[in-house]
């Protein structure tokens, strides 16, 4: 095995992957320590942690971590409750199942884009067909984009709506994958639905349910798109997430060095909500381990 | 007083009818074991008792009452199944104690309960561990004690040691018979093995395609069995057939004479063509012995005895004789036949004759 050839073999992807993944990790992480303009061009100029410094004291910074937190921590947990519910509903067989097998699917498929311009007529204040079904109940012309909290609730939903079917697919596989047996071996033994899903189900689908709110969660803390064609972010900053604020840094002003710091600084956020989260897990899983 | 009652249960897949109209009758206290080659039904039928099958038609009654739309739970059976089914990340301790916990019974009750059932199954060391870091027949021996701790009216297996390696299976063979003879519940167990059947059951349900074509005790149907199916798959090695023909008390095999034993010739020595059973094992000296004479082709010595096998005219044959008997492979041997162990079957009924 310690044959000189493995040289041949290993080398090529090493380098591959450096230019490709690590080179530019380390070219950001260059800039983010420098001032950096395009437009106007201005000469780089090494400034040490001052971009770090600026971005942690801007207010607009905090808030849209927080914004983030909220539309990611409310909406994963919903897609999650709801995806299981769904998944059991569909591994049940209730009628209907097979339909819903498909359509249940399909806002998956949707680029956010085209989500977020659908949402957009949906929810306008006046022409919206949200707004015809509250006014039957006598509540017309709600600010759904107009009012932080409204507007919120509303990406909320989005991001929701949009996401559910990836954690149905995701459980109804698990489910399907569930030893048959052990349920028949409780219903034998005479345990109610309701005991089985919470102490058989549940616990065993554990380690996959805390996969797949992981792949959520930091796939959520991206989200751009449909904040963009929605709200802008808006109004004021208030609904302006973490990458939003990244791009409106990075293209309205120019200022490519800052950019790169706050990219950066968006990764620890990810990195600490998630090592938070995979700590909250572990604990979990490791009660129920198998 | 029959505690468990079939009436006419059927089960179809579709238009398959894996199960055609059945009845069969348990009694209290009694070990059933159904016994078939794989796919005849057995399953099937023991999984409509459980409730773990919706029965096509007929009824299923327990100690009286009509248990057929009733959920599983309400029956009042525990099953112990192949792949052993147990809650993965419960502990032996959790897994035997859980119906109970379900239930509301209390925490020293629990405990002491397993603790018990533990000590019976050799579990005591493990109760902390989960199954994973068990062996098969820990495993089993798990599940079994899971059913047991419940004290239900009736014990369902359905190949419980199908997975377990052939030492294995001898010892728990004799600990879950004698488990189910210390409280005595009734039991019915599933399995393709006719010598786990034999060892096991009071009684024995032998199954083809769905159909039963014996119930009997296991000495019964070694010694009388009803047709050639049963005689075939019931005893090891396993029955020789030949096709043969009975004239004025004379067994006729190609141009062999054999004698018929008197209680035969009376009855059927004028029969004409039959099929002609006898066990490997009866191929011995007795006083009503023949004599047959065959090709051998192979020599099987087990130690205790040896096998000889052979073909008379085309026809397979397999004897076991005593290790001494003197026999060559390629030449001819002659064996006894013991007539008063012979099998007679019609040749296109193939029922007992
Ligand atoms: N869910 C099912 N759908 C269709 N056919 C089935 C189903 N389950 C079992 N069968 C058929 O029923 C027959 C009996 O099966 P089973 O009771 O499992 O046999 P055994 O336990 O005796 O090996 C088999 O031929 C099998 O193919
Ligand atoms: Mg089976």
């Amino acid at each position: 095995m310690n044959d000189r050839v493995k040289h041949i073999f290993i080398w090529p992807a090493f380098l591959l992957v450096l230019v490709i993944t690590l080179f530019p990790l380390i070219y950001a992480l260059t800039v983010s320590f420098q001032t950096v303009r395009i437009v106007p061009p201005t000469p780089a100029r090494f400034v040490g942690f001052d971009n770090y410094a600026d971005i942690l004291a801007n207010a607009r910074f905090w808030g849209a971590i927080a914004t983030t937190a909220t539309i990611v921590i409310i909406s994963v947990l919903a897609q999650y409750a709801i995806g299981l519910s769904v998944a059991l509903a569909l591994h049940h067989n209730v009628p209907g199942a097979s339909l819903f097998r498909v359509t249940f699917l399909l806002p998956m498929f949707l680029a956010p884009v085209c989500v977020a311009l659908i949402a957009k007529m949906i929810f306008h204040p006046v022409l919206g067909p949200a707004n015809e079904f509250f006014s039957m109940f006598g509540l017309e012309n709600l600010p759904f984009l107009t009012d932080p909290n409204f507007a919120i609730a509303v990406l909320i939903a989005i991001e929701t709506w949009q996401w559910t079917p990836f954690v149905v697919l995701l459980m109804l596989a698990g489910l399907q994958n569930l030893p048959a047996e052990v349920f028949e071996a409780a219903r034998v033994d005479n345990i109610s639905a309701w005991r089985r899903f919470r102490d058989i189900t549940f616990p065993m689908l554990l380690p996959l349910s805390a996969a797949v709110i992981f792949i959520r969660l930091i796939e959520g803390f991206k989200i751009i798109d449909t904040v963009f064609i929605l709200t802008g972010g808006g109004p004021g900053t208030s609904t302006e997430t973490l990458t939003l604020f990244a791009y409106n840094e990075g293209f309205k002003k120019f200022n490519i060095g800052m950019t790169s710091a706050l990219s950066f600084l968006f990764l620890i956020v990810v990195i600490v909500f998630g090592t938070l989260y995979l700590a909250g897990a572990r604990k979990l899983t490791q009660r129920y381990a198998q | 007083m029959e505690h468990i009652e079939f009436r006419k249960i059927s089960k179809s897949y579709g238009a398959v009818e894996v199960v055609p109209p059945l009845d069969l009758s348990i009694h209290q206290g009694e070990f059933i074991v159904l016994v078939g080659p794989s796919g005849c039904g057995k399953t099937t039928t023991l999984r409509m008792l459980a409730g773990l099958e919706e029965t096509t038609s007929g009824q299923i009654l327990i100690d009286g009452n009509d248990v057929t739309n009733k959920r599983p739970g309400e029956r009042n059976c525990a099953m112990v199944f192949q792949n052993y089914a147990l809650y993965p990340h419960m502990s032996v301790r959790e897994n035997i104690g859980y119906a109970m916990k379900v239930h509301g019974t209390p925490k020293d009750e629990i405990d002491k309960h397993v603790d018990e059932a533990a000590e019976l199954l050799g579990l005591s060391d493990y109760l902390e561990r989960k199954p994973r870091n068990l062996s098969g027949g820990q495993r089993q021996r798990v599940a079994i004690g899971r059913a047991f701790v419940r004290q239900p009216q009736v014990f369902l297996f359905d190949e419980p040691l199908s997975n377990l390696d052939a030492k294995l299976r001898v010892e728990m063979r004799s600990e879950i018979k004698l488990l189910q003879r210390r409280l005595n519940t009734t039991a019915v167990y599933v399995t393709h093995d006719q010598v786990e059947a034999m060892t096991m059951a009071d009684r024995v349900v032998v199954m083809r395609s769905g159909v039963i074509e014996q119930v009997d005790a296991p000495i019964t149907l070694y010694e009388r069995p009803v047709n050639r199916f049963v005689a075939s798959f019931i005893g090891s090695p396993s029955m020789n057939f030949f096709d043969a023909r009975i004239e004025a008390g004379v067994l006729m095999i190609g141009d062999q004479r054999m004698q018929l034993a008197a209680k035969d010739a009376d009855r059927i020595g004028d029969y004409g063509n039959v099929v002609f059973g006898i066990r490997p094992e009866h191929c011995r000296e007795a006083e009503t012995a023949s004599h047959l004479t065959f090709d051998v082709e192979v020599i099987e010595p087990l130690g205790s005895n040896t096998l000889l096998l052979g073909k008379i005219g085309g026809q397979k044959i397999m004897t076991q004789v005593d290790p001494r008997f003197i026999a060559e492979a390629g030449a001819l041997a002659t064996v006894p036949i013991d007539m008063q162990a012979a099998h007679f079957f019609n040749p296109t009924t193939e029922e007992r004759i």
